[in-house]
Protein backbone atom coordinates (compact mmCIF):
# COMPACT_ATOMS: atom_id res chain seq x y z
CA UNK A 1 0.00 0.00 0.00
CA UNK A 2 1.28 3.49 -0.78
CA UNK A 3 1.31 6.64 1.29
CA UNK A 4 -2.01 8.47 1.42
CA UNK A 5 -1.64 11.81 3.15
CA UNK A 6 -5.24 12.80 2.40
CA UNK A 7 -6.58 9.78 4.14
CA UNK A 8 -4.44 10.53 7.14
CA UNK A 9 -5.77 14.08 7.23
CA UNK A 10 -9.34 12.89 7.02
CA UNK A 11 -8.82 10.46 9.85
CA UNK A 12 -7.36 13.22 11.92
CA UNK A 13 -10.29 15.52 11.36
CA UNK A 14 -12.74 12.82 12.32
CA UNK A 15 -11.38 12.67 15.86
CA UNK A 16 -13.06 15.83 17.06
CA UNK A 17 -13.27 14.72 20.66
CA UNK A 18 -9.54 14.78 21.25
CA UNK A 19 -8.72 17.98 19.31
CA UNK A 20 -5.27 16.95 18.18
CA UNK A 21 -2.55 19.49 17.93
CA UNK A 22 0.39 17.80 16.26
CA UNK A 23 3.80 19.28 15.88
CA UNK A 24 4.42 19.56 12.17
CA UNK A 25 7.67 18.58 10.59
CA UNK A 26 7.78 21.07 7.77
CA UNK A 27 7.41 24.41 9.56
CA UNK A 28 10.80 25.87 10.47
CA UNK A 29 10.54 28.38 13.30
CA UNK A 30 13.76 30.36 13.83
CA UNK A 31 12.61 31.70 17.21
CA UNK A 32 11.96 28.24 18.56
CA UNK A 33 15.24 26.99 17.14
CA UNK A 34 17.29 29.76 18.74
CA UNK A 35 15.53 29.35 22.06
CA UNK A 36 16.35 25.63 22.05
CA UNK A 37 19.99 26.29 21.20
CA UNK A 38 20.41 28.93 23.85
CA UNK A 39 18.85 26.68 26.47
CA UNK A 40 21.12 23.80 25.40
CA UNK A 41 24.22 26.01 25.54
CA UNK A 42 23.52 26.90 29.16
CA UNK A 43 22.38 23.41 30.07
CA UNK A 44 25.46 21.75 28.63
CA UNK A 45 27.70 24.10 30.62
CA UNK A 46 25.79 23.18 33.79
CA UNK A 47 26.36 19.53 32.93
CA UNK A 48 30.11 20.12 32.90
CA UNK A 49 29.82 21.71 36.34
CA UNK A 50 27.93 18.71 37.64
CA UNK A 51 31.06 16.58 37.11
CA UNK A 52 33.64 19.15 38.21
CA UNK A 53 36.64 16.87 38.67
CA UNK A 54 36.26 14.92 35.43
CA UNK A 55 35.57 18.13 33.49
CA UNK A 56 38.56 19.96 34.95
CA UNK A 57 40.81 17.03 34.13
CA UNK A 58 39.61 16.82 30.54
CA UNK A 59 39.95 20.59 30.09
CA UNK A 60 43.47 20.51 31.52
CA UNK A 61 44.59 17.64 29.29
CA UNK A 62 43.29 19.57 26.29
CA UNK A 63 44.99 22.76 27.53
CA UNK A 64 48.34 21.02 27.91
CA UNK A 65 48.04 19.29 24.56
CA UNK A 66 47.30 22.61 22.86
CA UNK A 67 49.85 24.72 24.73
CA UNK A 68 52.74 22.61 23.45
CA UNK A 69 52.36 23.50 19.75
CA UNK A 70 51.22 26.99 20.78
CA UNK A 71 54.38 27.53 22.81
CA UNK A 72 56.59 26.26 19.99
CA UNK A 73 54.76 28.58 17.64
CA UNK A 74 55.59 31.55 19.87
CA UNK A 75 59.22 30.43 20.05
CA UNK A 76 59.40 30.18 16.27
CA UNK A 77 57.80 33.60 15.94
CA UNK A 78 60.53 35.10 18.14
CA UNK A 79 63.31 33.38 16.22
CA UNK A 80 61.79 34.79 13.03
CA UNK A 81 61.65 38.31 14.40
CA UNK A 82 65.32 38.07 15.41
CA UNK A 83 66.45 36.71 12.07
CA UNK A 84 64.39 39.33 10.21
CA UNK A 85 66.76 41.91 11.67
CA UNK A 86 69.90 39.92 10.94
CA UNK A 87 69.02 39.40 7.38
CA UNK A 88 69.32 43.06 6.46
CA UNK A 89 73.03 43.06 7.23
CA UNK A 90 74.13 40.77 4.45
CA UNK A 91 76.86 42.07 2.17
CA UNK A 92 78.80 40.91 -0.82
CA UNK A 93 82.52 41.19 -0.22
CA UNK A 94 84.71 41.66 -3.31
CA UNK A 95 88.42 40.78 -3.06
CA UNK A 96 90.17 42.53 -5.93
CA UNK A 97 93.37 41.31 -7.63
CA UNK A 98 96.37 42.38 -5.50
CA UNK A 99 98.21 43.95 -8.45
CA UNK A 100 95.30 46.34 -9.09
CA UNK A 101 95.99 50.06 -8.70
CA UNK A 102 93.98 52.23 -6.34
CA UNK A 103 92.59 54.30 -9.18
CA UNK A 104 91.27 51.23 -11.00
CA UNK A 105 89.67 49.99 -7.81
CA UNK A 106 88.05 53.35 -7.15
CA UNK A 107 86.69 53.42 -10.68
CA UNK A 108 85.13 50.02 -10.14
CA UNK A 109 83.69 51.21 -6.84
CA UNK A 110 82.04 54.19 -8.57
CA UNK A 111 80.76 52.04 -11.38
CA UNK A 112 79.17 49.60 -8.97
CA UNK A 113 77.61 52.35 -6.83
CA UNK A 114 75.72 53.50 -9.90
CA UNK A 115 74.27 50.03 -10.46
CA UNK A 116 70.50 49.89 -9.85
CA UNK A 117 70.45 46.96 -7.44
CA UNK A 118 73.29 48.19 -5.26
CA UNK A 119 72.72 50.61 -2.38
CA UNK A 120 76.29 51.48 -1.46
CA UNK A 121 79.87 50.37 -1.85
CA UNK A 122 82.43 50.67 0.92
CA UNK A 123 86.01 50.97 -0.17
CA UNK A 124 88.64 49.35 2.06
CA UNK A 125 92.16 50.11 0.99
CA UNK A 126 95.11 47.77 1.54
CA UNK A 127 96.29 49.90 4.46
CA UNK A 128 92.91 49.99 6.11
CA UNK A 129 92.67 46.25 5.69
CA UNK A 130 96.06 45.76 7.29
CA UNK A 131 95.19 47.98 10.25
CA UNK A 132 91.94 46.14 10.73
CA UNK A 133 93.71 42.81 10.46
CA UNK A 134 96.35 43.78 12.99
CA UNK A 135 93.72 45.05 15.40
CA UNK A 136 91.54 42.01 15.34
CA UNK A 137 93.67 38.99 14.55
CA UNK A 138 96.53 39.23 17.01
CA UNK A 139 99.01 38.42 14.20
CA UNK A 140 100.73 41.81 14.58
CA UNK A 141 104.20 40.28 14.82
CA UNK A 142 103.84 38.17 11.75
CA UNK A 143 102.25 41.00 9.78
CA UNK A 144 104.98 43.43 10.61
CA UNK A 145 107.63 40.90 9.72
CA UNK A 146 106.28 40.61 6.17
CA UNK A 147 108.20 42.59 3.53
CA UNK A 148 105.05 44.10 2.04
CA UNK A 149 101.30 44.25 2.64
CA UNK A 150 99.82 40.99 1.27
CA UNK A 151 96.19 42.11 1.52
CA UNK A 152 94.14 43.05 -1.55
CA UNK A 153 91.78 45.99 -1.89
CA UNK A 154 88.33 45.00 -0.62
CA UNK A 155 84.95 46.39 -1.69
CA UNK A 156 81.99 45.81 0.62
CA UNK A 157 78.94 45.93 -1.60
CA UNK A 158 75.59 46.44 0.13
CA UNK A 159 72.72 45.37 -2.15
CA UNK A 160 69.58 47.46 -2.38
CA UNK A 161 67.19 44.54 -2.02
CA UNK A 162 66.39 43.54 1.53
CA UNK A 163 68.23 40.37 2.01
CA UNK A 164 66.18 37.48 3.22
CA UNK A 165 65.34 33.95 2.33
CA UNK A 166 63.14 34.94 -0.58
CA UNK A 167 65.70 37.24 -2.21
CA UNK A 168 68.54 34.80 -1.78
CA UNK A 169 68.52 33.58 -5.43
CA UNK A 170 68.66 37.11 -6.88
CA UNK A 171 71.51 37.91 -4.48
CA UNK A 172 73.45 34.92 -5.62
CA UNK A 173 72.93 36.12 -9.19
CA UNK A 174 74.30 39.53 -8.21
CA UNK A 175 77.30 37.86 -6.59
CA UNK A 176 78.01 35.95 -9.81
CA UNK A 177 77.71 39.12 -11.83
CA UNK A 178 80.18 40.90 -9.55
CA UNK A 179 82.57 37.95 -9.60
CA UNK A 180 82.72 38.16 -13.37
CA UNK A 181 84.13 41.71 -13.27
CA UNK A 182 87.68 41.64 -14.55
CA UNK A 183 89.03 43.48 -11.47
CA UNK A 184 87.45 40.99 -9.05
CA UNK A 185 89.48 38.06 -7.86
CA UNK A 186 86.86 36.55 -5.60
CA UNK A 187 83.32 37.57 -4.58
CA UNK A 188 81.77 36.26 -1.42
CA UNK A 189 78.13 36.50 -0.53
CA UNK A 190 77.95 36.35 3.22
CA UNK A 191 74.81 34.26 3.02
CA UNK A 192 75.66 30.66 3.54
CA UNK A 193 74.64 30.97 7.14
CA UNK A 194 71.40 32.51 5.88
CA UNK A 195 70.79 29.47 3.73
CA UNK A 196 71.39 27.22 6.70
CA UNK A 197 69.20 29.31 8.94
CA UNK A 198 66.41 29.21 6.38
CA UNK A 199 66.68 25.43 6.32
CA UNK A 200 66.66 25.16 10.09
CA UNK A 201 63.66 27.48 10.31
CA UNK A 202 61.65 25.58 7.74
CA UNK A 203 62.55 22.37 9.53
CA UNK A 204 61.35 23.92 12.79
CA UNK A 205 58.17 25.11 11.15
CA UNK A 206 57.35 21.69 9.76
CA UNK A 207 58.14 20.12 13.10
CA UNK A 208 55.66 22.46 14.79
CA UNK A 209 53.03 21.75 12.13
CA UNK A 210 53.41 18.00 12.45
CA UNK A 211 53.32 18.21 16.23
CA UNK A 212 50.22 20.42 16.04
CA UNK A 213 48.43 17.93 13.82
CA UNK A 214 49.30 15.07 16.17
CA UNK A 215 48.19 16.95 19.25
CA UNK A 216 44.98 18.16 17.61
CA UNK A 217 44.20 14.52 16.82
CA UNK A 218 44.95 13.73 20.47
CA UNK A 219 42.50 16.44 21.57
CA UNK A 220 39.93 14.98 19.17
CA UNK A 221 40.33 11.59 20.84
CA UNK A 222 40.25 13.02 24.38
CA UNK A 223 37.05 14.96 23.71
CA UNK A 224 35.56 11.98 21.87
CA UNK A 225 36.27 9.64 24.74
CA UNK A 226 34.94 12.01 27.39
CA UNK A 227 31.76 12.61 25.40
CA UNK A 228 31.31 8.91 24.77
CA UNK A 229 31.42 8.33 28.52
CA UNK A 230 28.98 11.19 29.04
CA UNK A 231 26.56 9.57 26.59
CA UNK A 232 27.00 6.23 28.33
CA UNK A 233 26.25 7.75 31.74
CA UNK A 234 23.07 9.26 30.30
CA UNK A 235 22.07 6.18 28.39
CA UNK A 236 18.70 5.92 30.07
CA UNK A 237 17.86 9.51 29.31
CA UNK A 238 18.86 9.07 25.67
CA UNK A 239 16.71 5.93 25.49
CA UNK A 240 13.63 7.63 26.92
CA UNK A 241 14.08 10.70 24.73
CA UNK A 242 14.20 8.50 21.66
CA UNK A 243 11.05 6.69 22.76
CA UNK A 244 9.10 9.92 23.12
CA UNK A 245 10.12 11.05 19.63
CA UNK A 246 13.33 13.05 19.99
CA UNK A 247 15.28 13.36 16.76
CA UNK A 248 18.93 12.26 16.73
CA UNK A 249 19.90 15.90 16.17
CA UNK A 250 18.03 16.94 19.30
CA UNK A 251 19.75 14.27 21.40
CA UNK A 252 23.12 15.02 19.86
CA UNK A 253 22.94 18.76 20.49
CA UNK A 254 23.75 18.95 24.23
CA UNK A 255 26.74 16.64 23.68
CA UNK A 256 28.03 18.76 20.82
CA UNK A 257 27.78 21.81 23.04
CA UNK A 258 29.63 19.90 25.72
CA UNK A 259 32.42 19.30 23.18
CA UNK A 260 32.29 22.99 22.34
CA UNK A 261 32.77 23.95 26.00
CA UNK A 262 35.63 21.48 26.44
CA UNK A 263 37.31 22.97 23.37
CA UNK A 264 36.80 26.60 24.34
CA UNK A 265 37.88 26.10 27.94
CA UNK A 266 40.86 23.98 26.85
CA UNK A 267 41.87 26.68 24.35
CA UNK A 268 41.46 29.36 26.98
CA UNK A 269 43.71 27.63 29.47
CA UNK A 270 46.22 26.79 26.74
CA UNK A 271 46.42 30.49 25.87
CA UNK A 272 46.80 31.29 29.55
CA UNK A 273 49.63 28.73 29.84
CA UNK A 274 51.45 30.25 26.88
CA UNK A 275 51.08 33.79 28.25
CA UNK A 276 52.37 32.68 31.66
CA UNK A 277 55.23 30.77 30.09
CA UNK A 278 56.24 33.73 27.91
CA UNK A 279 56.15 35.98 30.95
CA UNK A 280 58.27 33.52 32.90
CA UNK A 281 61.01 33.26 30.26
CA UNK A 282 60.79 36.92 29.25
CA UNK A 283 63.58 38.35 31.42
CA UNK A 284 66.34 35.85 30.55
CA UNK A 285 65.20 35.89 26.93
CA UNK A 286 65.27 39.68 26.85
CA UNK A 287 68.84 39.65 28.18
CA UNK A 288 69.80 37.11 25.54
CA UNK A 289 68.28 39.28 22.82
CA UNK A 290 70.10 42.35 24.11
CA UNK A 291 73.40 40.52 23.75
CA UNK A 292 72.88 40.31 20.01
CA UNK A 293 70.67 43.17 19.10
CA UNK A 294 69.08 46.05 20.91
CA UNK A 295 65.55 47.37 20.52
CA UNK A 296 63.95 44.00 19.89
CA UNK A 297 60.74 43.20 21.72
CA UNK A 298 59.98 39.68 22.95
CA UNK A 299 56.85 38.43 21.18
CA UNK A 300 54.07 36.51 22.87
CA UNK A 301 50.51 35.38 22.00
CA UNK A 302 48.61 38.41 20.69
CA UNK A 303 44.83 38.89 20.68
CA UNK A 304 44.39 37.54 17.14
CA UNK A 305 46.31 34.40 17.97
CA UNK A 306 44.30 33.84 21.15
CA UNK A 307 41.08 34.14 19.14
CA UNK A 308 42.48 31.73 16.54
CA UNK A 309 43.51 29.27 19.26
CA UNK A 310 40.02 29.40 20.82
CA UNK A 311 38.33 28.99 17.43
CA UNK A 312 40.44 25.99 16.49
CA UNK A 313 39.99 24.32 19.87
CA UNK A 314 36.22 24.93 19.90
CA UNK A 315 35.98 23.49 16.40
CA UNK A 316 38.05 20.45 17.34
CA UNK A 317 35.89 19.96 20.44
CA UNK A 318 32.68 19.95 18.42
CA UNK A 319 34.13 17.58 15.79
CA UNK A 320 35.40 15.21 18.48
CA UNK A 321 31.98 15.18 20.14
CA UNK A 322 30.26 14.64 16.80
CA UNK A 323 32.36 11.60 15.96
CA UNK A 324 31.79 10.08 19.41
CA UNK A 325 28.09 10.80 19.60
CA UNK A 326 26.72 10.01 16.16
CA UNK A 327 27.40 6.31 16.12
CA UNK A 328 26.78 5.85 19.80
CA UNK A 329 23.31 7.41 19.84
CA UNK A 330 22.13 5.35 16.88
CA UNK A 331 22.95 2.19 18.84
CA UNK A 332 20.92 3.05 21.92
CA UNK A 333 17.47 1.51 21.58
CA UNK A 334 15.08 -0.30 23.88
CA UNK A 335 16.20 -3.90 24.22
CA UNK B 1 -5.22 5.82 14.81
CA UNK B 2 -5.99 2.82 12.68
CA UNK B 3 -3.58 -0.10 12.63
CA UNK B 4 -3.44 -3.07 10.34
CA UNK B 5 -0.97 -5.97 10.53
CA UNK B 6 -0.87 -8.12 7.39
CA UNK B 7 0.96 -11.43 7.79
CA UNK B 8 3.73 -9.75 9.75
CA UNK B 9 6.81 -11.77 10.62
CA UNK B 10 9.89 -10.91 12.63
CA UNK B 11 12.89 -13.14 12.43
CA UNK B 12 16.05 -12.15 14.30
CA UNK B 13 19.49 -12.58 12.84
CA UNK B 14 20.10 -15.35 15.33
CA UNK B 15 17.39 -17.30 13.46
CA UNK B 16 14.85 -17.00 16.27
CA UNK B 17 11.38 -16.29 14.92
CA UNK B 18 9.58 -13.90 17.30
CA UNK B 19 6.47 -13.36 15.17
CA UNK B 20 5.11 -15.16 12.15
CA UNK B 21 2.10 -14.49 9.96
CA UNK B 22 0.51 -12.12 12.45
CA UNK B 23 -2.57 -10.35 11.10
CA UNK B 24 -5.04 -8.13 12.89
CA UNK B 25 -6.82 -4.83 12.47
CA UNK B 26 -7.35 -2.24 15.17
CA UNK B 27 -10.05 0.27 14.29
CA UNK B 28 -9.73 3.95 14.91
CA UNK B 29 -10.73 4.58 18.55
CA UNK B 30 -10.78 0.89 19.48
CA UNK B 31 -9.42 -0.59 22.70
CA UNK B 32 -7.95 -4.09 22.79
CA UNK B 33 -5.79 -6.33 24.93
CA UNK B 34 -2.84 -8.37 23.81
CA UNK B 35 -2.18 -11.48 25.87
CA UNK B 36 0.03 -14.48 25.75
CA UNK B 37 2.79 -16.13 27.76
CA UNK B 38 6.06 -14.37 28.20
CA UNK B 39 8.08 -14.96 25.06
CA UNK B 40 4.94 -15.22 22.92
CA UNK B 41 5.93 -12.05 21.03
CA UNK B 42 3.94 -9.30 22.80
CA UNK B 43 6.92 -7.02 23.30
CA UNK B 44 8.17 -7.61 19.77
CA UNK B 45 4.77 -6.62 18.41
CA UNK B 46 4.85 -3.42 20.48
CA UNK B 47 8.38 -2.66 19.24
CA UNK B 48 7.29 -3.03 15.63
CA UNK B 49 4.49 -0.53 16.24
CA UNK B 50 6.99 1.89 17.80
CA UNK B 51 9.45 1.28 14.96
CA UNK B 52 12.07 0.28 17.51
CA UNK B 53 12.44 -2.78 15.33
CA UNK B 54 11.38 -3.48 11.74
CA UNK B 55 9.43 -6.48 10.59
CA UNK B 56 11.15 -8.97 8.31
CA UNK B 57 8.01 -9.85 6.36
CA UNK B 58 4.45 -8.63 5.86
CA UNK B 59 3.03 -5.13 6.16
CA UNK B 60 2.17 -2.84 9.04
CA UNK B 61 -0.20 -0.09 7.95
CA UNK B 62 -0.81 2.85 10.27
CA UNK B 63 -3.49 5.32 9.13
CA UNK B 64 -3.02 4.13 5.59
CA UNK B 65 0.76 4.45 5.64
CA UNK B 66 2.97 1.40 5.23
CA UNK B 67 5.62 1.71 7.94
CA UNK B 68 8.18 0.19 5.58
CA UNK B 69 8.00 3.35 3.47
CA UNK B 70 9.10 5.51 6.41
CA UNK B 71 12.81 6.27 6.60
CA UNK B 72 14.88 6.35 9.77
CA UNK B 73 14.49 10.12 9.84
CA UNK B 74 10.71 9.81 9.98
CA UNK B 75 10.74 7.63 13.10
CA UNK B 76 10.70 10.49 15.67
CA UNK B 77 7.60 11.97 13.99
CA UNK B 78 5.90 8.57 14.12
CA UNK B 79 6.74 8.13 17.80
CA UNK B 80 5.30 11.53 18.68
CA UNK B 81 1.92 10.24 17.57
CA UNK B 82 2.19 7.16 19.79
CA UNK B 83 2.17 7.23 23.58
CA UNK B 84 3.85 4.31 25.35
CA UNK B 85 3.64 3.04 28.91
CA UNK B 86 6.20 0.49 30.10
CA UNK B 87 6.12 -2.00 32.89
CA UNK B 88 9.27 -0.48 34.40
CA UNK B 89 7.89 2.95 33.49
CA UNK B 90 11.30 4.29 32.31
CA UNK B 91 11.14 7.44 34.40
CA UNK B 92 14.20 9.62 34.86
CA UNK B 93 15.17 10.07 38.47
CA UNK B 94 17.39 13.10 37.91
CA UNK B 95 14.39 15.40 37.46
CA UNK B 96 10.99 16.15 38.92
CA UNK B 97 7.67 14.55 38.01
CA UNK B 98 6.83 17.71 36.07
CA UNK B 99 9.95 17.47 33.91
CA UNK B 100 9.46 13.77 33.31
CA UNK B 101 6.01 14.41 31.93
CA UNK B 102 7.23 17.46 29.98
CA UNK B 103 9.86 15.44 28.07
CA UNK B 104 7.75 14.53 24.98
CA UNK B 105 6.74 18.18 24.59
CA UNK B 106 10.31 19.43 25.06
CA UNK B 107 11.72 17.16 22.39
CA UNK B 108 9.12 18.37 19.91
CA UNK B 109 10.06 21.97 20.70
CA UNK B 110 6.80 23.22 22.25
CA UNK B 111 6.98 26.61 23.93
CA UNK B 112 7.38 26.63 27.74
CA UNK B 113 3.93 28.09 28.56
CA UNK B 114 2.22 25.49 26.40
CA UNK B 115 4.32 22.79 28.08
CA UNK B 116 3.33 23.87 31.60
CA UNK B 117 -0.35 23.94 30.66
CA UNK B 118 -0.35 20.52 29.03
CA UNK B 119 1.79 18.86 31.73
CA UNK B 120 -0.59 20.05 34.47
CA UNK B 121 -3.59 18.87 32.46
CA UNK B 122 -2.01 15.41 32.05
CA UNK B 123 -1.04 15.19 35.74
CA UNK B 124 -4.56 16.25 36.66
CA UNK B 125 -5.99 13.41 34.58
CA UNK B 126 -3.92 10.82 36.45
CA UNK B 127 -4.58 12.51 39.81
CA UNK B 128 -1.02 13.63 40.57
CA UNK B 129 -1.31 17.38 40.15
CA UNK B 130 -0.11 17.97 43.72
CA UNK B 131 3.06 15.92 43.17
CA UNK B 132 4.57 17.73 40.20
CA UNK B 133 7.60 18.96 42.14
CA UNK B 134 8.44 15.53 43.62
CA UNK B 135 11.22 13.31 42.42
CA UNK B 136 9.57 10.19 40.97
CA UNK B 137 11.77 8.11 43.26
CA UNK B 138 9.74 9.45 46.21
CA UNK B 139 6.48 8.09 44.75
CA UNK B 140 4.86 4.70 45.19
CA UNK B 141 4.84 2.10 42.42
CA UNK B 142 1.28 2.92 41.40
CA UNK B 143 2.03 6.64 41.36
CA UNK B 144 5.15 6.10 39.28
CA UNK B 145 3.10 4.16 36.78
CA UNK B 146 0.60 7.02 36.62
CA UNK B 147 3.46 9.47 35.95
CA UNK B 148 4.44 7.15 33.08
CA UNK B 149 0.87 7.32 31.78
CA UNK B 150 0.77 11.11 32.09
CA UNK B 151 3.97 11.26 30.03
CA UNK B 152 2.47 8.92 27.43
CA UNK B 153 -0.65 11.05 26.95
CA UNK B 154 0.77 14.58 27.39
CA UNK B 155 1.36 14.83 23.65
CA UNK B 156 -2.29 13.83 22.98
CA UNK B 157 -1.25 10.76 21.01
CA UNK B 158 -3.58 8.99 18.60
CA UNK B 159 -2.41 5.60 19.80
CA UNK B 160 -1.64 4.52 23.35
CA UNK B 161 0.47 1.39 23.80
CA UNK B 162 1.02 -0.19 27.19
CA UNK B 163 3.42 -3.07 27.79
CA UNK B 164 2.49 -4.87 31.01
CA UNK B 165 1.47 -1.62 32.72
CA UNK B 166 0.18 -3.41 35.80
CA UNK B 167 2.96 -5.96 36.06
CA UNK B 168 4.14 -4.93 39.51
CA UNK B 169 0.91 -3.58 40.95
CA UNK B 170 -1.71 -5.06 43.26
CA UNK B 171 -5.21 -5.80 41.85
CA UNK B 172 -6.83 -2.60 43.13
CA UNK B 173 -4.12 -0.35 41.61
CA UNK B 174 -4.19 -2.42 38.43
CA UNK B 175 -7.92 -1.83 38.05
CA UNK B 176 -7.37 1.91 38.54
CA UNK B 177 -4.72 1.99 35.84
CA UNK B 178 -6.97 0.06 33.46
CA UNK B 179 -9.79 2.49 34.13
CA UNK B 180 -7.47 5.33 33.17
CA UNK B 181 -6.79 3.67 29.83
CA UNK B 182 -10.49 3.24 29.30
CA UNK B 183 -11.03 6.95 29.89
CA UNK B 184 -8.49 7.88 27.25
CA UNK B 185 -10.13 5.41 24.89
CA UNK B 186 -13.48 7.09 25.51
CA UNK B 187 -12.16 10.39 24.07
CA UNK B 188 -11.10 8.69 20.86
CA UNK B 189 -7.58 7.37 21.46
CA UNK B 190 -6.85 3.90 20.08
CA UNK B 191 -5.52 1.78 22.97
CA UNK B 192 -3.63 -1.50 22.95
CA UNK B 193 -2.62 -3.01 26.28
CA UNK B 194 -0.29 -6.00 26.52
CA UNK B 195 -0.96 -7.97 29.68
CA UNK B 196 -0.70 -11.53 30.93
CA UNK B 197 -3.18 -10.82 33.74
CA UNK B 198 -6.01 -12.82 32.16
CA UNK B 199 -8.50 -12.26 34.98
CA UNK B 200 -8.17 -8.51 34.73
CA UNK B 201 -8.34 -8.62 30.94
CA UNK B 202 -11.53 -10.69 31.07
CA UNK B 203 -13.22 -8.18 33.39
CA UNK B 204 -12.52 -5.28 31.05
CA UNK B 205 -14.76 -6.62 28.24
CA UNK B 206 -12.68 -5.52 25.27
CA UNK B 207 -11.38 -7.44 22.32
CA UNK B 208 -8.54 -9.78 23.28
CA UNK B 209 -5.73 -10.66 20.88
CA UNK B 210 -3.86 -13.76 21.95
CA UNK B 211 -0.34 -14.59 20.86
CA UNK B 212 1.24 -17.96 21.26
CA UNK B 213 4.76 -18.76 20.10
CA UNK B 214 4.73 -15.82 17.72
CA UNK B 215 1.37 -16.59 16.13
CA UNK B 216 -1.96 -14.86 16.58
CA UNK B 217 -4.17 -17.65 17.88
CA UNK B 218 -7.35 -15.72 18.60
CA UNK B 219 -8.94 -12.27 18.23
CA UNK B 220 -7.08 -11.47 15.01
CA UNK B 221 -10.17 -10.79 12.90
CA UNK B 222 -11.92 -7.48 12.51
CA UNK B 223 -13.18 -6.22 15.85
Amino acid sequence: MTQKPNQRGATRESIKATQHHWPTRSAFQPGKYLRQHQATLTESFMRLLSYPLASVMTVMVIAIALSLPGGLYVLLKNVHSVTDQWEQQSVITLYLFPELEDTQALALSHRLSAQADIASVEYISKEEGLRYFERSSGYEQIMSSLPENPLPIVLRVIPKADVDVSTLPSLQALRDQLASQKEVDYAELDAQWLQRLANILSFGQRFVYALSVLLVVAVLLIVGNTIRMAVESRRNEVLVMKLVGATDAYIRRPFLYMGFWFGVLGGFFASLCILLLSWWVSSPAQRLIELYQSGLQLQTFNADEIVLCLTISAFVGVIGAWIAVSRHIANIELQ
Amino acid sequence: MEIEFQRVGKKYESGQEALSQVSFHLQQGEMAFLTGHSGAGKSTLMKLMMMIERQTSGQIIVDGVDLRTLSRRAIPQHRRRVGVVFQNHQLLFDRSVFHNVALPLQVSGADPQQIAKRVRAALDKVGLLDKEKYNPMALSGGEQQRVGIARAVVNKPQLLLADEPTGNLDPKLSAEIMNLFQEFNRVGVTVLVASHDLALVARMRHRVLTLSQGRMVSGGGFG
